[in-house]
């Protein structure tokens, strides 16, 4: 995998985070450590009502509150979020409408948090209530009001049909349909969003200090909103809690945090607080796909009709506006791992008075798939075929790769029969059919599904931007240290350990020696940040790139100074020898000092100095991984309630640069899963409230909610450098999927067949005592 | 989700406490405030003046005397359900403190606090109704027991008047009969969804069942219990249906459904521990 | 909109607490309704302990109060007064780390690391009360303790591997078993 002769030792291997030490010594540095003296803290006073008029804004009573030192509102703070494709600009707080509960109207700058919601709470907003409109029917239909009243609510309308597509269909000897349904969800990552912002006095720039994923994103993006030259802003990522897509985005309240910090001279902060987050973080989901499919009576699929509708709330995110997004990559995956000819492709995505629609792990992937092994399991039902013969049946061999999809995509090679085959085995799948036969006699009712995704990663384009690249710079310090800076966004992924194995096998040095900054726009290059499973891949290629070009450095200049060509010499454990003449050698440290300091010794035309910047695109604008998931459910026809038995996963995300990190993100993302196909829900009742406004009510999977999972690994290599493919969205992409499967599968006596999540356990003793019947 | 501002008292003694809560206006008991300070944090809660009686070390006892179990309002979930007292002479008690929240919340929560705050979905009122226990209810001008059926009146209302304190709830120990518990939440340490106590005569088929999470407030119905499952649960059905349930027509059937299975549970829990013995 | 001046927190008195806190002595000026979780990190810089909902659920702040695992978002500072109260800052040893969290290390149970000193605070008090807990235990205990990243399995692992190697070194005291865990923890690296 690596190129050149080194034999790596780090990258492969399990090695343990460097970040850990801080963060289990409670020392990691999250946005809400950062306390500067003099800080103004703001509060928000946020919409209540999900669409009304604005007739008034009274601050004088809230600026009254002793130690309140300003209110601001629209009036104050004019920044519009405009997104020229559709129209439609967010004003950063709400001015003369509001259009979802949890809107920012105003915004306290006080002394502490406590007295700016003390005064927040003083600020009288008169509205004149608007009717809200909340569901895609009511957003399509006639007599709906438009939620922009310049524009129609149906702000984004694609077709796309193969040739041929109504021939196949109508010839098709059998023919089902469903309706697939993904309520609201969102990331929810431990740390809330937050933003502080700090003008320097003796240069005048701007510091901006923000929990994000993609730091020279949003750098342009201020840049752009608040009209400061850009080398006048320095975006500082530090420790990010977590981030799964939503911190992704740029949110209104950093700007007015940017804004006051500028205007008001003095540091401002803001720390989301966990209603706030529950009100508009970017939700994700919220989609509706109308399916009908045609099937032989092998169940070969021979076409899918899609009529997909997306609710993006109230208005587009800046670059991502979430339906478009999830809707875009639902239906480009719909195939998924299957030679399914023939699709046909409506997409509908409305505004609506609800909280704005972003970027969620994996985004449309976990509702294409629900799609994709929905349709599967029904030609499955329909023909009383078992739902892995089926699956047998369509699925893309290893002969048909590279393959393009009636989607348009074109398919690197990947091992999706043998993902699932291997996981089957892992699970006992002959021997599950016979015991869940003998368990139903029983009144038990136990079922498996499975979910084989493809998963596109490192894409030119995701929620972290459209930057095809990564960059890395890496440079080696006078006395032999390492230290690389990657434009990308962490936020648990390890990345610091990641890239330093990379850069450490490349350069023949501890992996301890290797400190990777990331984060700091004056110090990172530029650079996509992270999102769309694309860090490892590019960010990894240019890593890899940038330390072979390093690496090329050192051996340039330890040749001359041995006295030997350079095809004779090697890097080893921090020395660079003539090969197999250990005595004969220079250390890295040797080398770097002579570099900086002994230029006199260096060969002809080489720069003083051991630094690098190197920008790494892949050659294929998308790799795909893959891999098969399958869960083992118990359902309780007594209680609603599901308890998952066993979940195996067989993931091919090309070549591993750290096993355990892997199967970090796969354990986690199958408890996401869990929590989305089961217990997490944005509910909004009639009146266009949002319901779920604790973590009392929106329910997060806890330690006795996930199983124990079985992870095993194929490694199917990409054509990027490394061979390395992303991987950060593929098991929150299947385990939806493969757990409603598995409901279905164990409630099939009962004809359920789930089509619907989060699966309510009221929903399922409906379904079962045959008071509703699901599909 | 920060609280409003307001004045803090720690009384040292009893009296003290009550004389705070005689003079000042709105003043709340703070003692776990594992509920109260999540409403504080929301600012749904707004008291004026919090006194904290986290001081006063009498309310922390557990005794047995004269046929009564006497459990202090300050004595901790984590305390109750490993006391030796609760433990032999009300387990199902014991069993249901375990439920409650969390090992963080249960270390801190009281069932003083508990009781006062009467979530209809929470064990403890529940238990205390189950057990016919009776509630000691003190204020400046003096001591009034209130039996446990009559002191919970509805959603987080109670009989409770704002001076007075709740110093301890009183159980008399069981004589005769068994209890078994039982109780459904989605996740474990979530309030019940819906759960139930089942009192069984050790000799006939007189027994109770108190219901939880289903209505406003806990219910207690005393009925003939069928030593038939089939009949039992027809007669758990029965009962349920007499409740007011949640308005929401599936969520009220789903609430019926599972105190139904958590009373067969309990009962079932409640026979058994008569052979245990 | 015109700026008003900062005036003394006029109606907000402050009182002065003595806190307890990793054993060390702190007085200060709080108000009464100052969280005891916005006390520990921002008037004694205690980043540790992290804030996550402030509604009780997540466990993210959670400390010890007198060896009790207790959420400091559900306390008032001043309610600390005359108790000892101790922080993931107090669970660790001046050099390295503790033998609950090289495991941690070990078994890469902590990712973005948010909730990962509301985990140590936890699982350390469950170590002190039971040396041997089964998973099913385990389980339960963290279920106060939500983390988004790591699907709990690594978590479960590194608790049992740590109360294996507290068993088998007797591990009374933290100083003593840190430095050899740490060793080996080292060595085990790679």
């Amino acid at each position: 995998m690596m190129q050149g002769p080194l034999k790596p030792q780090f990258t492969g291997a399990r090695v343990t985070r460097l970040e850990d030490a801080r963060l289990l010594r409670g020392r990691g540095r999250y946005l809400d450590d950062i306390d500067v003296p003099g800080t103004l803290h703001v509060a928000f006073v946020r919409s209540n009502r999900p669409a009304a008029r604005i007739v008034s804004i009274d601050v004088e009573e809230a600026l009254a509150v002793p130690g309140v030192y300003t209110v601001w509102t629209a009036e104050d703070c004019g920044i519009t979020m405009y997104t020229e494709r559709y129209d439609v600009g967010q004003p950063v707080l709400a001015k003369d409408e509001v259009r979802f509960v949890g809107e920012a109207v105003a915004a306290v700058f006080a002394e502490d948090r406590y007295v700016a919601e003390d005064a927040a709470e003083r600020v009288r907003v008169v509205y004149h209530p608007l009717p809200p409109v909340l569901g895609f029917d009511e957003a399509l239909s006639d007599e709906g009001r438009r939620v922009h009243a310049h524009r129609a609510n149906l702000f984004h309308h694609t077709e796309h049909q193969t040739e041929g597509f109504a021939e196949a269909f109508a010839s098709a000897p059998h023919r089902a349909q469903a309706t697939f349904v993904t309520h609201r969800q969102t990331g929810v990552p431990m740390e809330p969003r937050g933003c502080m912002a700090q003008l320097d006095a003796a240069t005048g720039r701007l510091t901006v200090y923000v929990s994000h994923q993609s730091p020279h994103q949003f750098r342009s993006q201020l840049t752009e909103l608040l009209q400061m030259p850009e080398n006048q802003i320095r975006v500082i990522v530090p420790e990010v809690g977590g981030a799964f897509g939503i911190k992704a985005m740029l949110y209104p309240e950093y700007l007015v945090v940017a804004d006051a910090a500028r205007r008001l001279g003095r540091p401002v902060k803001w720390v989301s607080d966990r209603t706030e987050s529950l009100l508009a973080d970017a939700h994700a989901r919220d989609n509706r796909h109308e399916v009908e499919v045609a099937f032989d009576e092998e169940g070969r699929i021979l076409a899918v009709r899609d009529h997909v509708f997306g609710d993006t709330g109230a208005y587009p995110f800046l670059g991502f506006p979430g339906a478009v997004g999830e809707a875009g990559w639902a239906t480009s995956m719909l195939t998924g791992p299957y030679k399914i000819p023939h699709v046909s492709i409506t997409v509908d995505c409305v505004f609506s008075n609800k909280a704005p629609e972003g970027a969620y792990r994996g985004v449309g992937g976990p509702v294409g798939a629900q799609v994709q092994e929905g349709i599967v399991d029904l030609v499955a039902r329909h023909l009383g075929k078992d739902a892995a013969d089926v699956r047998r049946v369509n699925f893309i061999r290893d002969e048909d790769f590279p393959y393009q999809t009636a989607t348009g995509n074109v398919y690197d090679p990947g091992s999706y029969a043998e993902s699932m085959e291997q996981a089957l085995a892992l699970i006992d799948y002959e021997r599950f059919r016979r015991e869940q036969a003998e368990l139903r006699r029983q009144g038990r009712y136990l079922g498996i599904g499975i979910c084989t995704f493809v998963e596109p990663s490192a894409g030119a384009e995701s929620e972290a931007g459209s930057t095809p690249y990564e960059a890395a710079s890496i440079r080696i310090e006078p006395t032999g240290t390492v230290t690389a800076a990657l434009g990308l966004g962490p936020s648990g992924q390890g990345h610091e350990t990641t890239m330093a194995q990379l850069i450490a096998d490349q350069l023949g040095v501890d992996v301890k020696d290797v400190v990777v900054m990331h984060g700091d726009t004056d110090s990172a290059p530029f650079g996509g940040g992270t999102g769309g499973s694309r860090s490892g891949t590019i960010g990894g290629g240019a890593a890899l790139r940038a330390s072979q070009e390093m690496r090329q450095r050192l051996m340039k200049l330890a040749a001359h100074l041995l006295e030997a060509a350079e095809e004779d010499v090697e890097l080893v454990d921090g020395h660079a020898q003539v090969k197999g003449v250990p005595a004969r050698a220079y250390s890295v440290r040797d080398l770097a000092r002579i570099a900086y300091t002994d230029v006199a010794r260096l060969p002809e035309g080489m720069q003083p100095g051991l630094e690098v910047v190197v920008r790494y695109q892949p050659p294929l604008s998308t790799t795909y991984s893959n891999g098969t998931h399958v869960a083992l459910v118990e359902v309780d026809t007594q209680t609603g309630f599901v308890r998952v038995l066993d979940y195996v996963v067989v993931n091919d995300c090309g070549r591993l640069i750290n096993p355990m990190i892997v199967e970090g993100q796969i354990h986690g993302g199958v408890a996401q899963g869990i929590g989305s196909a089961f217990l997490e829900e944005l509910r909004y009742d009639d009146s266009g409230q949002l319901v779920t406004t604790s973590l009392m009510d929106y329910l997060l999977p806890a330690a006795t909610d996930v199983p124990r999972m079985r992870v095993t690994h194929i490694e199917t290599p990409s054509a990027n450098v490394g061979g390395f493919k992303g991987m950060g969205e593929g098991s929150l992409i299947a385990a939806p999927p493969a757990l409603a499967g598995a409901v279905s599968d164990a409630l099939a006596p009962f004809g359920v067949f789930v089509t619907e999540i989060p699966v309510h356990p009221q929903q399922i003793l409906e379904w079962v005592q045959g008071r509703v019947h699901s599909a | 989700m920060k609280p409003i501002s307001f004045s803090y008292y720690r009384p040292k003694s009893l009296a003290e406490a009550l004389d705070i809560l005689a003079q000042e206006e709105e003043a709340k008991v703070i003692a776990g405030g594992q509920s109260l300070v999540p409403l504080m944090n929301f600012r749904l809660s707004r008291p004026k003046t919090l006194v904290d009686i986290n001081g006063l070390r009498e309310l922390a006892a557990v005794e047995a005397d004269g046929g009564v179990l006497r459990i202090g309002a300050l004595v901790r979930h984590q305390e109750l359900l490993a006391h030796p007292l609760v433990v032999q002479h009300f387990p199902a008690l014991a069993a249901a403190a375990a439920e409650i929240g969390h090992w963080a919340i249960r270390t801190r929560g009281t069932i003083g606090g508990s009781l006062v705050h009467a979530d209809p979905a929470a064990e403890l009122p529940a238990a205390t109704v189950a057990h016919r226990g009776v509630l000691v209810l003190t204020s400046a001008h003096g001591e009034r027991r209130v039996d446990a059926d009559a002191f919970f009146y509805g959603y987080l209302m109670t009989d409770i008047a704002p001076d007075e304190l709740l110093t301890a709830v009183e159980l008399p120990l069981p004589s005769g009969v068994r209890y078994g518990f039982a109780e459904h939440a989605r996740r474990p340490g979530d309030f019940a969804l819906a759960g139930a106590f089942v009192e069984v005569a050790e000799a006939g088929h007189a027994g109770a069942v108190t219901w939880f999470g289903v209505g406003g407030r806990p219910d207690r119905q005393e009925m003939e219990l069928s030593p038939d499952a089939a009949s039992r649960g027809r007669q758990f059905a029965a009962a349920l249906a007499e409740l007011d349930g949640p308005e929401d027509e599936v969520e009220a059937r789903y609430r019926r459904q599972l105190a139904a299975v958590a009373a067969e549970q309990a009962y079932q829990r409640a026979i058994a521990s008569g052979r245990g013995n | 909109m015109q700026s008003v001046s900062e005036s003394a927190a006029a109606g907000r008195p402050k009182t002065s607490i003595t806190l307890m806190v990793n054993g060390q002595r702190h007085t200060l000026d709080v108000e009464p309704r100052w969280l005891l979780s916005d006390v520990l990190r921002h008037q004694l810089g205690l980043t540790g302990t992290h804030v996550g909902c402030e509604q009780g659920v997540c466990g993210s702040c959670t400390v010890l109060l007198d060896g009790q695992p207790q959420r400091s978002c559900l306390m008032f500072a001043v309610q600390a007064e005359g108790h000892d109260i101790t922080t993931v800052e107090g669970l660790t040893p001046e050099q390295g780390l503790s033998p609950l969290q090289a495991a941690f290390e070990r078994h890469h149970a902590l990712q973005c690391g948010f909730c990962t000193p509301g985990m140590i605070v936890t699982v350390e008090a469950l170590l002190r009360e039971n040396a041997d807990p089964d998973e099913e235990t385990i389980r339960e205990v963290l279920s106060g303790n939500i983390c988004r990243c790591t699907g709990y399995q690594s978590i479960v692992a590194a608790v049992q591997d740590a109360a294996r190697v507290r068993r088998e070194s007797g591990a009374a005291k933290l100083e003593v078993a840190a430095k050899g865990q740490n060793e080996a923890a080292g060595g085990e690296q790679a």
